[in-house]
């Protein structure tokens, strides 16, 4: 009886605690305001250069190229998104930073300079004019006088040299930073509020996409110390963009509004863009559910890319009804470099014979026709997408059984009795390393066509962090993966033998080849943009020769779902446009608008049952240079 | 040496009484035996090929060309192909092909259509075919054939070493049994999901190696009930008798406990086999499997719920597994019933 009672009281304290801990946890769950922004700190100032820039540089400007927005373009209404995840803090440098929302944070963040996302051309940012110095590595900039952080304090190039000392503090936890900052950048000279040069540590083409920095708000974080990751992990930086974070709630959802009255808004290049009142990024964790959300029009936009989606699952109700177009945008950008990648260090691949029947015998065709549909593209080689740059004359080496067994012959493979290729102890078998379920399909595919050509791929799919790292260690036969893309191509990373034969760099093949190195060599110090297209075309004609890559597809589109009060100016996208209703980002962003009179009449149609006819929009403005889908 | 007892045989005799039970036994042995014959019965190679008065068996061992035949590639033979194109000749060449002619591993794309395509007797595709275009019946019957027999490895191995080891642990007890005990149960607070997810992370897992993994950490249950028998059959007479006569103690325990106490662990065994097939089709669904494209039926029941639409997947992989659950269960439930102690013995 004793014991029951004592079990009972142990029992209620237990109880009472949860209780307790769960209404605490309540109270933590409480909407966040996003905090009051206060200038708290004195002005950082640089020492100011005594003599002014230059006599001799020219400013240039430019205010001539075509704008992108529609002036149709209204104000208002309120952009649903989703995220997957919530960020783990707003900050975008330091630990956990490097999440996927740190791009809406950053797209706020404008520049000195940026790039026409069509012409390609420099264009203004928080610069209105800028020049190039003769050395080839320094470059002046004009600041727009009007332009302010979002607290009202006026930006100046004070904030720009605070930007070195912000992104050179230990404080901030960033080494990739710190580096960077330290080795490119070499100093910032302020001449006046309004007057700075940006010097790179050496000369280089393209050098504004190099100094075009980023202001940082000095008066904001004044002298930094090593609290610096913890303090802001919550606080809203003043940024210099249309949007600002307005409320959040951690878990649930952040909310971006647009400024009353933002200082860019009639810009020549962001006139018109920029419209909706609110963007709100719920979290959503599955994607299925979101696909769900999306039906319940809780979620205004969703992407459609995969042809599941774009065939089967948009075979719905809101779509046949009209209340949800279809859009269809093909692009004209830096295609990633995804495909095969064949370890040359694997005495297999040492062989260029083998490497080139290797590549004869993946049949990229059969997959892109059966498994996706005919929707994917092939593409031709790894550096497609850079204008000037890309080799279009290459041809990626299609499914040709005759010239896999030329090859194998000639490199002293003959037939085993099981149909595989084999030389001495060695069988032509090889693992090919994946990460992605979805990819399975296609390589299924790639398997069986290979099996008729005597070469057996075994399928390794692998956690992407283990993949990466036996990649990355070069211990893999077949690496099937793509490449993230940049403005213009890089090869050093990949091609060069600098990087071959040793763990921890990107040179995935192990490619060690001198007249590479003397190519890459050559695109690397060259200054002049004519002769780095040349060599960059080089190059890829021996990356094509050396054979370790198999190119398999390009997605040169982007298709996506909306409902049907959201407009889209002519053409709906960009050039470099990779999503259509990107809120925010400077350069292709923001181009959408609410359309209240549609969205009432859609309400209305959807209450009574009315409908509209469907509507699928394939807009082939950039499609450039390939057959239809 | 173990022999059927008179014991053994009555209980024998008992379970084939018990005619759920032992149908059961019997259509899943049916089943098992056919799945080892799977060559010949779901293949893309033919079984006979009869070709300008030579006969050829291409079922097992190494591919015929398809240059052999006069065609004009060197990989292997297309047997579909071949016996549609000698049919059409009529010269007296023949191919027999099996009923369902497509291994598991092979595409079957059809113009203009995608996969999944839903059953078709002309294309003799009787269930379908998944989302890469492959056979789901031949996917269904050598996922099978490797679940099964995953599972009576499974079986045979933990059984081995938890018998052997409950055995050892009744029959010394004392510092060693607490030993074990506290062993086995700190074991089995490893959480084995994790272990075998963070694994095939890390490497590729092969059938051996989920073998290796799932005995690892399987063996542990086993122990219990051996444990509890042989403190409770140790005491009895006939080991004392042997202990006596000085037998020793590896002796006593595997030629005198286990014989005398294998009943209660072969109750257990049916059930056993159901989840060995459980867990390896658990894994694969969840991706942690045996690796693409080993024929599965957690991938088949994976394809099936994510293409609910395509219901010949999810139906045919689940009709099976409850078919082949429930089948387990029954023989399990006779065997159980068949080896109840109450039955046979009496208490002295």
């Amino acid at each position: 009886m004793q014991k029951t009672k004592r079990l009972l009281i142990i029992l209620l304290a237990f109880l009472m605690t949860l209780t307790v801990a769960c209404s605490s946890d309540k109270d933590k769950n409480k909407t966040e305001k996003a905090e009051p922004l206060l200038v708290v700190n004195p002005p950082f100032k640089a020492p100011v250069s005594e003599t002014g820039p230059p006599e001799n540089i020219k400013w240039i400007t430019n205010e001539s190229d075509p704008v992108y927005a529609s002036p149709e373009a209204v104000t208002g209404g309120t952009l649903r998104l989703a995220i997957t995840d919530f960020p783990l803090t707003f900050r975008v440098v330091g630990p956990d930073s490097n999440s996927s929302f740190r791009s809406a944070i950053l797209d706020n963040q404008l520049s000195l300079v940026s790039v026409h996302p069509n012409t390609e051309n420099i264009v203004p940012e928080i610069a209105t004019h800028w020049a190039f110095g003769d050395d080839k590595k320094t470059m002046y900039f004009k600041l727009n006088p009007n332009a302010r952080w979002s607290d009202g304090v006026p930006v100046t190039a004070h904030d720009f040299a605070y930007t070195l000392e912000f992104m050179r503090s230990k404080h901030i936890v960033a080494p990739w930073y710190n580096d960077y900052y330290t080795k490119e950048i070499d100093r910032v000279i302020v001449y006046d509020d309004h007057t700075l040069a940006v010097m790179a540590t050496k000369a280089q083409p393209d050098l504004h996409l190099r100094v075009a920095l980023a202001p940082t708000p000095a008066h904001f974080y004044g002298t930094l110390n090593d609290r610096f990751v913890q303090d802001y992990n919550w606080k809203v930086t003043p940024n210099t963009g249309p949007y600002q974070i307005s409320d959040f709630q951690k878990g649930k959802y952040i909310e971006f509004t647009r400024k009353n009255d933002w200082w860019g808004k009639d810009l020549h290049y962001f006139k018109n863009r920029f419209n909706v009142d609110h963007v709100v990024y719920t979290v959503i964790r599955d994607y299925s559910m979101l696909w769900e959300y999306f039906k319940k029009a809780r979620v205004d936009v969703f992407g459609i890319t995969i042809p599941d989606y774009w065939y089967n699952k948009t075979d719905t109700p809101i779509v046949n009804n009209g209340y949800v177009h279809k859009i269809w945008f093909f692009n004209d950008t830096q295609r990633s470099a995804s495909g095969i990648w064949l370890n040359q260090d694997n005495s297999l691949f040492a062989d260029k014979n083998v490497r080139y029947a290797f590549a004869h015998a993946m049949n990229i065709e059969k997959v892109i026709k059966t498994v996706l549909r005919g929707d994917y593209f092939r593409l031709e080689q790894g550096f497609v997408g850079y204008g000037a740059y890309t080799n279009n004359d290459i041809k990626a080496r299609r499914y040709d059984l005759e010239k896999v067994e030329q090859y194998m012959k000639q490199a002293g493979w003959e037939r085993g009795a099981d149909g595989i290729w084999e030389k001495g102890e060695t069988r032509f078998s090889v693992n090919v390393t994946y990460t992605h379920e979805e990819h399975t399909s296609r390589l299924v595919v790639l398997k069986e066509e290979a099996k008729k050509a005597g070469i057996e791929l075994n399928l390794r799919r692998l956690d992407p962090a283990a993949a990466f790292k036996q990649i990355l260690e070069k211990k893999h036969d077949a690496a099937w993966m793509g490449w993230s893309t940049s403005l213009r191509p890089q090869y050093w990373e990949h091609f060069h033998s600098v990087n071959a034969h040793k763990p921890q760099t990107n040179n995935i093949t192990n490619t060690d080849d001198p007249e590479m190195d003397r190519l890459i060599d050559a695109y690397r110090n060259s200054l002049d943009e004519k002769e780095r297209e040349a060599l960059s075309r080089q190059i890829q004609a021996k990356v094509h020769d050396i054979g370790c890559f198999v190119p398999t597809f390009m997605v040169p589109y982007v298709r996506q779902a909306c409902w049907r009060w959201w407009r889209l100016p002519e053409p709906p996208g960009t050039r470099h446009s990779e999503d259509l209703f990107n809120p925010f980002s400077s350069i292709t962003g923001g181009l959408f608008w609410f359309d209240q009179a549609l969205y009432d009449q859609t309400q209305a149609a959807m209450e009574n049952g009315t409908t509209f006819p469907p509507v699928t929009e394939i807009d082939k403005t950039y499609l450039t240079g390939r057959d239809n889908p | 040496m173990i022999s059927i007892s008179p014991l053994t045989q009555k209980k024998v005799k008992r379970f084939k009484s018990i005619r759920r039970g032992y149908g059961s036994l019997i259509l899943f042995c049916a089943l098992v035996a056919l799945s080892l014959a799977a060559e010949l019965l779901i293949s893309n190679r033919a079984i006979i090929v009869h070709y300008q008065g030579d006969f050829y068996f291409p079922t097992y061992g190494n591919i015929i060309p398809g240059t052999t035949f006069d065609l004009d590639y060197a990989y292997e033979t297309n047997y579909r192909e071949l016996a549609r194109r000698l049919e059409t000749e009529a010269s007296g060449n023949w191919v027999l092909m099996p009923p369902v002619p497509y291994n598991p591993y092979e595409n079957d794309f059809m113009e203009g259509k995608y996969p999944p395509s839903p059953p078709s007797f002309s294309r003799k595709h009787y269930l379908g075919t998944d989302t890469s275009g492959r056979d789901v019946l031949a996917r269904l019957v050598y996922g099978f054939r490797i679940a099964v027999f995953f599972s009576f490895a499974l079986l045979i191995v933990t059984y081995t070493i938890g018998v052997a080891l409950g055995s050892a642990m009744g029959y010394w007890g004392g510092k060693f049994d607490l030993f074990v005990q506290r062993l086995i149960e700190i074991w089995s607070n490893m959480p084995l999901l994790y272990v075998i997810i963070i694994i095939s992370s890390v490497v590729v897992p092969s059938f051996f190696i989920l073998l290796i993994i799932m005995v690892v950490f399987g063996w542990a249950s086993r122990t219990w009930i051996m444990r509890t028998v042989t403190y409770k059959e140790k005491e009895r007479e006939y080991v004392l008798a042997a202990r006596s006569l000085g037998a020793s103690d590896t002796r006593i325990i595997f030629f005198h406990i286990i014989p005398n106490t294998i009943s209660i662990i072969v109750t257990f065994a049916p059930f056993s086999v159901a989840e060995g097939v459980i867990a390896l089709t658990s894994l694969d669904y969840l991706g942690f499997g045996l690796p693409s494209p080993t024929p599965s039926w957690g991938e088949l029941l994976h394809q099936g719920w994510s293409n609910l639409s395509a219901w010949w997947i999810v139906c045919s992989v689940v009709v099976a597994m409850i078919v082949t659950l429930t089948l387990v269960t029954f023989i399990g439930e006779a065997v159980r019933e068949a080896f109840d102690p109450r039955m046979h013995t009496v208490y002295e």
